[in-house]
């Protein structure tokens, strides 16, 4: 993928980005005003504000280093904002007792090499609060690892350690799930599985903010959100953005928009 | 061997470790830094200041060798005091008005009579030198005076019994550093390994408090702690004989070193140690990168414990600006706890060993609160 090098001819795209239309009674399980988080003179997340419905799949999108991992950061309370709030499940964050209903999958796998896969699962539902095994098992069933609860994690290949990491921020059955690059490193079979899965879970009503840079997993998404320098420069369904942008091709519609807010090359 | 391929190796080995600004200062700045400090203790270490409490015994003959011996002593800058009789000398001993106990004996002059020399027992090493300064100043003045064959000196301690056993003063100090040593390196590469991994980053993710994360650990790193020190108990105070078994003669395992106390005591003072080597560990890990640079603190933070501790160099002996610096080491209280225990027998009532517990369980509290706050919800 090249971001900003391989424009072609630029869309009109003048207006201001509207919000998607949804049922304006709807609390939002996920709130974000004025967000700004900078490292020294960087401005990794630059004024962010953002209204996600409930029981819906947004995709982050954006290239390396353009503040989704920060931004995921800011809204599960796992760093402080420089200015700006965030609301998850109408709670302020950080706030640690509503981490027991947030998930969150980091981009590395982290679990622990030396637990068993089993042992692994369990350690993250005891840390979330859960008790009995039901939910520990529908976690493990719903990656497909229930049949290896018993092996040591640092035998697994690398997409079924993904597939634990995600199990392990399912363990306590989260309404709101924010996934990290998920899908990086994983074959294209397990990705369609993994999308598989969170529309299963989108279904049930878990909002999810899934982060990547590749574009053509956005069409997975209810909505997107592109980002570009720490900042988001459009929203929209798929086909709305296209529309928007005036091409079919995604990575064409990013360019198009980061070249609209002046931060494109 | 091919010399490209060779050069490729060598470049990237320097390339790496010159990026490595640690390491470097640590391989040039350590070794400087430990010899430094070694050379210093023994070169600049105090002929330690002795006080002796004397005891003239009350015979004439007992009474000039004792006006001789103070005035002996005195001209070696030695400090005397006067104690009427052996329990006296003794408790001036143990309530730390004298080094060193000199008992004349009434039969002064005549053949078979012993003058006794009292110290404490609790620093063998460090008493040695005091005692060997004052031995032979004493046998000196002794020789000369009586104009008879040498009197025996016969040695006696306050505490425990004089042993011949060249381990029994080292014993005690060894086991406690060994599992301070071994718990900080566990402590640290495990919870490093927490940080890098990207696990700590998800339970931070989790409801789970600060405090639940190193008071879990350390009860997880103690309880191994508590096995190995019992291991290393067992092994170091037991003798378990093995019977002759067929052509393999009778043998015994175990290094059979007498302990004067309850190894129980012991063991309690041992695991609140390791209770503060597991926060240091979680404390240093902050500033560690990778398993390497956790060994890099070894220089640091373990061997002047070693040095200063009492552990070889016994402490009255360290050069006077180093003296201070002996209350900042945990393992300084938990030599002389263990040795409170295996040589004087000291229990629970002990004073000073409450004092020892008491300092352990406040460094193992202070050291908790600081690793507690490296851990942040922030951690990238």
């Amino acid at each position: 993928m090249n971001y900003g090098h391989s424009r072609k001819e630029p869309p009109v795209v003048s207006e201001v980005l509207p919000d998607i239309e949804r049922d304006p009674g709807a609390r939002p399980a996920i709130r974000a005003a004025g967000l700004v988080k900078t490292f020294g003179t960087i401005r990794a997340v630059d004024d962010v504000s953002f209204d996600l419905a409930p029981g819906r799949i947004y995709g982050l999108l954006g290239p390396n280093g353009s503040g989704k991992t920060t931004l995921i950061r800011l809204l599960t309370g796992m760093a402080r904002p420089a200015a700006g709030t965030v609301e998850v499940l109408g709670v302020a964050m950080p706030s640690r007792p509503n981490l027991s209903r947030i998930g969150y999958m980091t981009q590395s796998d982290g679990v622990y090499p030396a637990l068993t896969v089993g042992e692994n699962a369990r350690f993250f539902a005891a840390a979330y609060g859960v008790t009995g095994d039901a939910a520990v098992l529908d976690a493990l069933t719903l990656v497909d690892l229930a049949d290896r609860q018993g092996d040591v994690t640092s035998t697994l290949s690398g997409g079924q350690r993904r597939r634990l990491s995600l199990a392990c921020a399912l363990t306590h059955r989260p309404p709101v799930l924010f996934l990290d690059e998920p899908t990086v490193g994983i074959d294209p079979l397990l990705r369609v599985q993994f999308w598989g899965h969170f529309r299963t879970l989108a279904e049930a009503g878990t909002t999810i903010v899934v982060s990547s840079h590749v574009m053509d997993e956005a069409d997975r998404c209810d909505e997107l959100l592109f980002m570009r320098s720490g900042r988001v420069i459009a929203r929209g369904t798929g086909r709305q953005i296209r529309d928007r942008a005036g091409t079919d091709d995604l990575e064409q519609a990013f360019l198009a928009f980061a070249s609209e807010n002046g931060v494109g090359r | 061997m091919n010399a490209r391929r060779l050069r490729a190796i060598f470049r990237r080995v320097v390339s790496e470790f010159r990026r490595d600004h640690r390491s470097i200062a640590l391989l040039f700045a350590a070794p400087i830094l430990m010899t430094g400090l070694i050379t210093f203790i023994v070169r600049e270490g105090q002929a330690p200041s002795v006080t002796v409490a004397l005891v003239h015994g009350g015979s004439p003959i007992g009474q000039v060798v004792s006006d001789r011996l103070r005035s002996a002593l005195e001209a070696e800058d030695i400090t005397v005091i006067a104690a009427v009789d052996e329990s006296a000398a003794r408790a001036a001993i143990t309530n730390g008005q004298a080094d060193v106990g000199v008992v004349l004996p009434v039969d002064l002059g005549r053949p078979g009579a012993t003058i006794t020399a009292i110290t404490n027992g609790m620093d063998p090493i460090g008493e040695g030198t005091q005692l060997g300064i004052v031995r032979g100043i004493l046998v000196a003045t002794a020789t000369a005076a009586l104009d008879a064959p040498l009197p025996t000196v016969e040695h006696a301690t306050a505490y425990g019994v004089p042993t011949d056993d060249p381990i029994a003063p080292y014993a005690p100090a060894i086991v406690g550093f060994l599992a301070y040593f071994f718990v900080y390196i566990l402590t640290g590469i495990s919870f490093l390994r927490e940080r890098t991994g990207g696990t700590l980053e998800r339970l931070m993710a989790t409801p789970v408090t600060r405090g639940e994360i190193v008071t879990g650990y350390t009860l997880g790193f103690t309880l191994f702690a508590g096995l190995q020190v019992a291991l290393l108990m067992i092994w170091s105070l037991g003798t378990i004989r093995v019977p002759a078994i067929g052509p393999l003669p009778e043998f015994a395992i175990g290094l059979g070193v007498a302990t004067a106390g309850n190894p129980a005591v012991a063991f309690l003072v041992v695991l609140l140690l390791a209770v503060g080597a597991v926060s240091l560990g979680i404390f240093l890990s902050t500033f560690a990168r990778t398993e390497l640079q956790i060994v890099q603190f070894i220089p640091l933070v373990i061997v002047p414990q070693f040095l200063l501790s009492g552990i070889l160099f016994p402490i009255s002996g360290l050069p006077e600006i180093l003296q201070p610096l002996v209350g900042l080491m945990p393992v300084s209280y938990a030599v002389d706890g263990l040795r409170q225990v295996f040589i004087a027998g000291a229990d629970l009532s002990s004073g000073s060993l409450q004092l020892d517990l008491l300092v352990l369980a406040v460094i193992a509290a202070f050291f908790g609160l600081i690793a507690s706050l490296t851990i942040r919800r922030e951690v990238a």
